[in-house]
């Protein structure tokens, strides 16, 4: 018997069992619903990502580190190890191995990086702004050149061009706190004010200041040194829905960052210290340049690492709906079996006939599993349709209430996918028809032909 | 020519053996009509089924133009089945959800001939059964002589050289079942095709060539009519 007529054969048998076929390829379209959806979002979430991290991330980007464990969040330094002075040892006892001047001195002599830019821990005690004597606090960095962020007011220099030492970035949500317009600000001075930190003095340093300046002098000596840093605000970063970075922090030049972290750091242990570096590749692949600081006792992570970390957490979330799929898909499996046992019962005498009539008891079982296949398919396309239908309606009201940034969709529908679940569903269904096919198959056209 | 030898037919297991049929031996000429013939339960059709190769006797041969079909494939039995032989039952069997034309087309589907031909084949067939309007119609909406008609139609549409009847107008009224029989043995001796009836009537028996009587899955008693068959009823008769 030609395929396309059994295929037609079972189209029929099911418009036959319009209301039947239905039910049964509901349980079906639930599961291809989900999964559609599903699809859709990863997509979504993996272009919003990539976009994101686009935005974010230069590229060619190195974040290196010379301690390993930061970047697996399983392995710990802790138990008794060899005390290290270049080591920072953390709260729980574990201690981080820290890149020191010499590696900075290393990794700056390298030919495949260039823009190194220790991670310098900065830290103040206030900030003012001209014009009121309120003090603030906020947190600060270092100018990232690397990325080219839009600006709500001012001008930022272009892209790889550090701004200058006298310069302050802020983000737009600091001018809000300080109750003016973005512009208002611009060229306004900036106060930092910073602590050295309070070394233990010696004896005879103590012995010293009290003989020249008396018990103001120690008090002074126990409360530290501080000094003021006045800046130019040269910019405000606009806030933007895809950026990760920087809109927490007030930023200065990467060289001010410099003298801001030894200043705060000098004569203490932290002094010229740094967990990570970020550097750029230089006319290398950022992954042959990281195998290559690998054998050099470094570890790096670079942009597409990170997308690696992100693009993890969006398959977990979307494993877990996969999951819920699946069981709907499970509950209709089981729907098919029974729906085409009763078909096969129902239709004894039709297959007794056909078999009689010298049809082969495969193309029987072909019969019955092109309808489950049909069903299937039904079953697929009303799933897969009216998740794409809902979707699609669904995305602008998504994009606004997640505030994702106009032109961006989490939900993306490709055909291919689409079909591919589709097929898949087929391919199941088939399989859940394949007892039901082969009891068909089976059956003994005498016997059939005996029941009236 | 079709020879069955020694054909012996067993149900059950040792304590509780039945013997359905009990070496039938009997060879029926091309192009003739065979009354198979007996009371309810003597084996008719479990002789029917055994010379059709649906179901396989324990002992025996059936052997059609030389060749012995129960000892054929199960492959090459049905495709002997699709294309040489078939089938009119007491209870119709027509799809009844499903076109005339459908109906009609399904031993032209299962022996896998091309749609084209297989159009102008089925109408030739059901204007054979007189039903050349109700091409369109589902076969639940046709009376039972229509039903029959059509299952006839099914019967004849691959041209067959085999056409076994069981029954053929035990669910119908005298008239109508007249008109069926004229309907067969008109088809079949125009088409030199061996009809071979199932039946207990021996008023339709005594319309074949050969009648054989079986009692108890033996044979009874063959009767060849040498008179020359009843005159056969013209188309034109048909209601
Ligand atoms: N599968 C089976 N198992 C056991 N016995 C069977 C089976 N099929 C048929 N028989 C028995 O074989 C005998 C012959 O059955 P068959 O159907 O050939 O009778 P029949 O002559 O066609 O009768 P009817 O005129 O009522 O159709 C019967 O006694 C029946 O009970
Ligand atoms: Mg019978």
């Amino acid at each position: 018997m030609k395929m396309r007529d059994i295929v037609r054969r079972a189209g029929r048998s099911l418009k036959q069992a319009k209301a039947r076929t239905l039910l049964t390829s509901l349980a079906i379209a639930v599961g291809a619903f989900a999964l559609t959806l599903t699809i859709a979002a990863g997509q979504g979430a993996r272009q919003y990502a990539d976009k994101l991290i686009g935005s974010n991330v230069n590229p060619q980007a190195l974040f290196i580190v010379k301690d390993e464990t930061i970047f697996s969040p399983t392995a710990t330094n802790a138990g008794l190890r060899e005390y290290n002075a270049d080591d920072t040892v953390l709260s729980d006892g574990s201690a981080i191995k820290q890149l020191t001047q010499k590696d900075i001195d290393a990794l700056s002599k390298r030919k495949d990086l260039e823009n190194i830019e220790p991670a310098y821990n900065l830290t103040m005690n206030y900030l003012t702004v001209e014009g009121s004597d309120k003090k603030y606090t906020s947190s600060l960095g270092a100018y990232g050149a690397t990325i080219l962020s839009d600006t709500a007011a001012g001008t930022l220099p272009a892209l790889g061009t550090q701004i200058k030492d006298d310069e302050v970035v802020m983000p737009e949500d600091f001018a809000s706190t300080l109750g003016k317009k973005p512009s208002e600000l611009i060229g306004k001075k900036l106060t930092l004010t910073v602590a050295k930190a309070a070394a233990p003095p010696t004896e005879d340093e103590i012995a010293q200041i009290v003989a020249t300046e008396g018990t103001a002098g120690l008090a002074k000596l126990a409360k530290g040194e501080t000094k003021e840093v006045v800046l130019t605000i040269k910019a405000i970063k606009k806030k933007s829905a895809t950026a990760l970075t920087a809109s927490t922090s007030l930023e200065v030049s990467n060289n001010q960052a410099r003298q801001i972290a030894e200043y705060t750091t000098q004569g203490t242990n932290e002094y010229q210290k740094y967990f990570a570096v970020s550097a750029l590749a230089k006319d290398s692949k950022p992954d042959d340049v990281k195998a290559a600081l690998k054998n050099d006792g470094y570890t790096a992570q670079t942009a597409k690492d990170l997308q690696g970390v992100i693009f993890a957490v969006v398959n977990t979330i979307q494993g877990i709906v996969v999951g819920f799929a699946i069981v709907a898909l499970i509950a209709s499996v089981f729907g098919i079996i029974n729906t085409q046992y009763i078909s096969v019962l129902e239709r004894t005498q039709q297959i007794g006939l056909m078999k009689a009539l010298g049809m082969r008891g495969r193309d029987v079982a072909r019969l019955f599993r092109y309808e489950a296949a049909w069903i299937g398919f039904l079953g697929g396309i009303i799933g897969a349709g009216g998740a794409t239908i809902l979707g699609t309606s669904l995305n602008p009201w998504i994009t606004k209430t997640f505030s994702l940034g106009d032109g961006n969709t989490i939900l993306i529908f490709e055909p291919l996918p689409i079909v591919a679940l589709i097929i898949s569903l087929m391919i199941i269904a088939v399989i859940a028809g394949y007892l039901p096919a082969r009891k068909a198959a089976k059956l003994d056209p005498i016997e059939a032909l005996r029941t009236e | 020519m079709i020879e069955v030898k020694h054909l012996t037919k067993t149900y059950g297991k040792k304590n509780n053996i039945f013997t359905a049929l009990d070496d039938v031996t009997f060879t029926i000429p091309d192009g003739a009509s065979v009354a198979i013939i007996g009371k309810s339960g003597s084996g008719k059709s479990t002789l029917m089924h055994a010379m059709s190769g649906l179901d396989r006797p324990q002992q025996g041969e059936v052997i059609v133009d030389g060749e012995d079909i129960l000892k054929l494939k199960k492959k090459a039995v049905d495709h002997f089945r699709a294309t040489q032989m078939s089938f009119i039952f007491q209870s119709f069997f027509v799809q009844a959800n499903e076109s005339c034309f459908d109906n009609v087309g399904l031993p032209l589907e299962i022996a896998s001939v091309a749609s084209k031909e297989r159009r102008q084949r089925i109408i030739e067939a059901l204007e054979a059964v007189e039903l050349g309007d109700k091409i369109k119609s589902k076969a639940k909406n046709l009376s039972g002589g229509q039903k029959q008609r059509l299952a006839i139609a099914r019967a004849i549409v691959n041209k067959p050289k085999i056409l076994f009847a069981d029954e053929p107008t035990g669910n119908l009224d005298s008239t109508t079942g007249d008109t069926i029989e004229d309907l067969l043995f008109s088809y079949t001796k125009k088409n030199k095709t061996t009809l071979i009836i199932v039946t207990h009537d021996p008023d339709l028996a005594s319309k074949c060539d050969i009648e054989i009587r079986i009692k108890d899955g033996k044979i009874e008693a063959i009767n060849e009519h040498k008179k020359a068959p009843t005159k056969h009823a013209t188309l034109g008769r048909i209601q």
